[in-house]
C-alpha cells in the first residue's frame, strides 16, 4: 500500500552538534537549519515549544522557512504540563493565540501534550487533565503519558470519546515507565515517539545520555513488524519523530526507518 | 563558532528581593525610596508598576497616585547578597558570567558548554527553576547568539517569561519592535528617529550607512548594527567592576551654576578623599545628572593615566560634567562615579618633579586635616555656594 500519510521526522531540528556529526554543512547558523531540514524530512515536532510559550511572531518566521506541504507538531508548553501554573488557563488562551499561524496555514498536524514522569493517575490530576483537554478542544491533540498508571481501557475509552491520539513511545525497557502500546484512540492520527532504548542513560538526568542511541536496522523492522500495521497502515495521518537526538543519530534512523518502509511498500 | 548568551533577568529586582524576605509583602504595591526629603522611586513591584509607579518619580507623587503601598527604604547590602546568590546557581553552567547593571541582571555565555550540556534553552531553564526552587525569585531568561538581541527579548517579555532567538534570527527578531525598545540608543537619538517617522527597527535597518550618518554622524554605524542586531561585545565575566559612587540632592532644582558647581566640588573632594584612603587612582569620571523632570543624563571622562590627585579629578570631573549638562532644565540631583580604578603604586621619578611633590604633600596634609576634623574641616574656596 501507499506510504504517503506517514510522515516520518525527529524530535527538534535545531542542534548545533548535528554540524559536527555532519547532517548539516559546515558554518549553518541555527535559523537556516529548518529550511534544510526540510529539504530532507517532511515534517519535524518542535520541542522548543515546551520551554518557551508560543508567539505569532516566531510561528511565521518558521512558516516562511518550509514548504507549502511541511507539516508540524508542536508540544505544549510546561507552564501546562510540568509546571502548571496558576494561571494555566491563561496560558491555553496564550497557546492558542501563538499557534495561530500554523492552524490557518493548515501546518498544525498535532500538538503534543507531554506528561511528566511523575504525573500518575490521581484523582486530581484526572481532574486536570480533563480540565486541560477541555481548553484545548478544537486543536489536533495527541497524549504521552509517562507514569505506567495511565494504562487503562477506561483512559484509552476517554481519549477516544473525544477523538485525542494516544502517544505510542519506543524507549527501554525499565519498570514505571509507560509501556509501548498499539491502542489507536484516534483513527484520525497516531502519534509515535523512538526516544531510543539507552538503558543506563535514561535516568541520569542528562539528555546528552539519555536519547544517546542508534537504532539498528533490525530493532526498526522488528518494530514495524509489530506495530506498523495497527499504527501506520490504517489510520489516517500517521507522524513518527525519532527524539534520539545526540550525535544526529535521529535523523539518520529517521531516513533509515523511511527507507525500510519504502522497501516494505515495493 | 556560534555563540549562545543567556540573560536572566529578575524584573523590579529591588521589590522582588524584599517580597523574597518578607512574604507577607508578595502580591501588594510596594514601593522603595530612600528616606531624605524630595526623594525619587528606586525601585517598585509589579503590582505598584501597574498603578502607574516608575522608577524616579517623586516619591510624593508616587504616594498620592499608589496610597495603598508599602514603602521601604533600599537596602544596597541586602541586593547585592541576592546577586552573589544568583551568581552562585549559574556557575554550574559557566564561569563566564556578566553582572550586567547589578540589578538582578545577568549574562551567561555557554558557548563552550553545550556539548556538556546540552540545549541552551534546557541549560535557561534549569537555571530558572534552580533559582526559582533556592532563591524564590522568578527570572525571565532569554536565549539568544548575543548580549544585545537577549536583553531586547528580555524587554520583550517583561515582567515574566522567556523568549528564545536563534543565530541568523537577529534582524528578523528586532525587524517588527520599536525603536524604543533597542539598548544604547540616546534620548535625543530616538526623538529624531521619531521625527524621521522610523518607527520600527526594520526600517532603520533597511538605511543605507550614508543615509544614517546624514543624521546621526559618527553613531550612525552603531545605530544601524543595533537595530540589525549586531553585537560583538563579550560577556565580561568575573567581579563587578569596583566603583565609587557619591550623590548630592539638591534642597530645590536648581539651574544655578555656581550652586551646581559647589556640589560637584564638595563631591569630588569627598570621593577623592575615599580614592587615596583605599590607596587607588581611577581613570575614568563619570557624571549623572537628574533633571527635574526625571530625565536622566549620564556621561563619562576618561584620562590615559590613573590620577589621584584632587585638582586633576576636578578636572576630569568637569569635563563628564560639561557632558552632561546640556538642557536648560533645572536639577534634581546630581551623582559623582569613580571607576577604572587601579592600585596607585608610586615609583620615584629619575628625574625631580619639585611641583609634583609639592602638590603631593599638600594633598596629604589636606587628607590628614579632613581625617582628623570630618570633610568639612578644610574646603576649597569653589564647593562653597554664594
Amino acid at each position: 500500500m501507499s506510504h504517503n500519510h506517514i510522515h516520518i521526522g525527529t524530535s527538534g531540528f535545531s542542534y548545533t552538534e548535528w554540524i559536527e556529526a555532519g547532517f548539516y554543512p559546515k558554518g549553518t547558523k541555527s535559523a537556516e537549519m529548518l529550511g534544510l531540514y526540510a529539504s530532507i524530512f517532511g515534517t519535524a515536532e518542535l520541542n522548543y515549544t515546551w520551554y518557551q510559550m508560543v508567539r505569532t511572531e516566531a510561528m511565521e518566521r518558521m512558516l516562511a522557512r518550509v514548504p507549502g506541504d511541511f507539516l508540524f507538531a508542536a508540544k505544549l508548553t510546561r507552564t501546562m504540563t510540568h509546571e502548571q501554573d496558576a494561571d494555566w488557563r491563561r496560558q491555553t488562551a496564550l497557546y492558542r493565540q501563538g499557534i495561530q499561524p500554523l492552524v490557518q496555514g493548515g501546518k498544525l498536524a498535532a500538538v503534543l501534550v507531554q506528561l511528566p514522569p511523575n504525573f500518575d493517575r490521581t484523582a486530581g490530576n484526572r481532574a486536570y487533565l480533563g480540565a486541560l483537554l477541555d481548553e484545548l478542544a478544537g486543536l489536533p491533540l495527541a497524549v504521552e503519558f509517562r507514569h505506567a498508571s495511565w494504562a487503562r481501557d477506561s483512559v484509552f475509552r476517554e481519549l477516544e470519546k473525544r477523538r485525542i491520539t494516544l502517544v505510542t513511545v519506543d524507549e527501554p525497557d525499565l519498570p514505571g515507565l509507560f509501556p509501548g502500546l498499539d491502542v489507536v484512540t484516534n483513527p484520525d492520527l497516531t502519534y509515535i515517539r523512538l526516544h531510543g532504548r539507552n538503558q543506563a542513560g535514561w535516568r541520569t538526568g542528562n539528555m546528552q545520555k539519555k536519547f544517546d542511541y542508534d537504532y539498528s536496522p533490525r530493532e526498526l523492522e522488528d518494530w514495524l513488524a509489530r506495530y506498523g500495521k495497527t499504527l501506520l497502515e490504517k489510520p489516517k495521518q500517521s507522524l513518527v519523530f525519532f527524539n534520539n537526538h545526540v550525535r544526529a543519530q535521529a535523523p539518520a534512523n529517521a531516513s533509515l526507518f523511511r527507507k525500510i518502509l519504502a522497501g516494505n511498500e515495493k | 563558532m556560534e555563540r549562545t548568551i543567556i540573560h536572566i533577568n529578575i524584573a523590579d529586582f529591588a521589590a522582588s528581593v524584599e517580597q523574597v524576605v518578607d512574604s507577607s509583602l508578595r502580591g501588594r504595591p510596594l514601593i522603595i525610596a530612600p528616606s531624605v526629603p524630595r526623594a525619587v522611586v528606586y525601585d517598585m513591584s509589579d503590582e505598584a508598576y501597574r498603578q502607574g509607579i516608575r522608577k524616579g518619580m517623586p516619591l510624593n507623587r508616587a504616594c498620592r497616585r499608589c496610597r495603598d503601598a508599602v514603602q521601604l527604604i533600599p537596602r544596597s547590602g541586602l541586593y547585592a547578597r541576592a546577586m552573589a546568590a544568583l551568581q552562585k546557581e549559574m556557575l554550574p553552567y559557566s564561569p563566564v558570567i556578566e553582572q550586567a547593571e547589578g540589578d538582578g541582571h545577568f549574562f551567561v555565555d555557554i558557548s563552550g558548554s553545550r556539548k556538556l550540556l546540552g540545549l541552551s534553552p534546557d541549560v535557561a531553564w534549569r537555571i530558572r527553576k534552580q533559582v526559582t526552587g533556592n532563591l524564590g525569585l522568578r527570572p525571565i531568561w532569554t536565549v539568544a547568539p548575543n548580549k544585545l538581541v537577549a536583553k531586547v527579548a528580555s524587554r520583550v517579555v517583561k515582567p515574566q517569561g522567556e523568549y528564545i532567538v536563534a543565530d541568523g534570527d537577529e534582524a528578523a527578531f528586532l525587524k517588527p519592535l520599536p525603536v524604543t525598545i533597542l539598548p544604547g540608543l540616546l534620548p535625543r537619538e530616538k526623538e529624531q528617529l521619531r521625527e524621521f517617522q522610523l518607527h520600527r527597527a526594520g526600517q532603520v535597518a533597511d538605511l543605507s550607512l550614508a543615509q544614517l550618518r546624514a543624521a546621526f554622524g559618527s553613531r550612525a554605524s552603531l545605530i544601524r548594527a543595533t537595530a540589525k542586531g549586531e553585537d560583538q561585545q563579550p560577556v565580561a565575566a568575573g567581579e563587578v567592576q569596583p566603583r565609587l559612587e557619591e550623590s548630592r540632592l539638591f534642597a530645590e532644582d536648581s539651574n544655578d551654576k555656581r550652586q551646581v558647581e559647589a556640589v560637584l566640588v564638595s563631591l569630588v573632594e569627598a570621593l577623592s578623599s575615599r580614592l587615596r584612603r583605599r590607596r587607588q587612582r581611577t581613570r575614568r569620571a563619570g557624571i549623572c545628572l537628574e533633571y527635574s523632570d526625571g530625565r536622566r543624563c549620564w556621561r563619562q571622562a576618561t584620562c590615559k593615566e590613573p590620577v589621584d590627585d584632587e585638582g586633576d579629578l576636578l578636572v576630569l570631573a568637569r569635563l563628564a560634567f560639561v557632558r552632561a549638562w546640556i538642557r536648560r532644565v533645572r536639577l534634581r540631583s546630581l551623582t559623582l562615579v569613580f571607576d577604572l580604578l587601579t592600585l596607585a603604586i608610586r615609583q620615584h621619578s629619575l628625574l625631580s618633579q619639585p611641583g609634583q611633590e609639592k602638590r603631593r604633600s599638600l594633598q596629604a596634609a589636606l587628607d590628614q586635616i579632613r581625617e582628623q576634623h570630618g570633610a568639612a574641616g578644610i574646603r576649597r574656596g569653589s564647593a562653597l555656594p554664594g
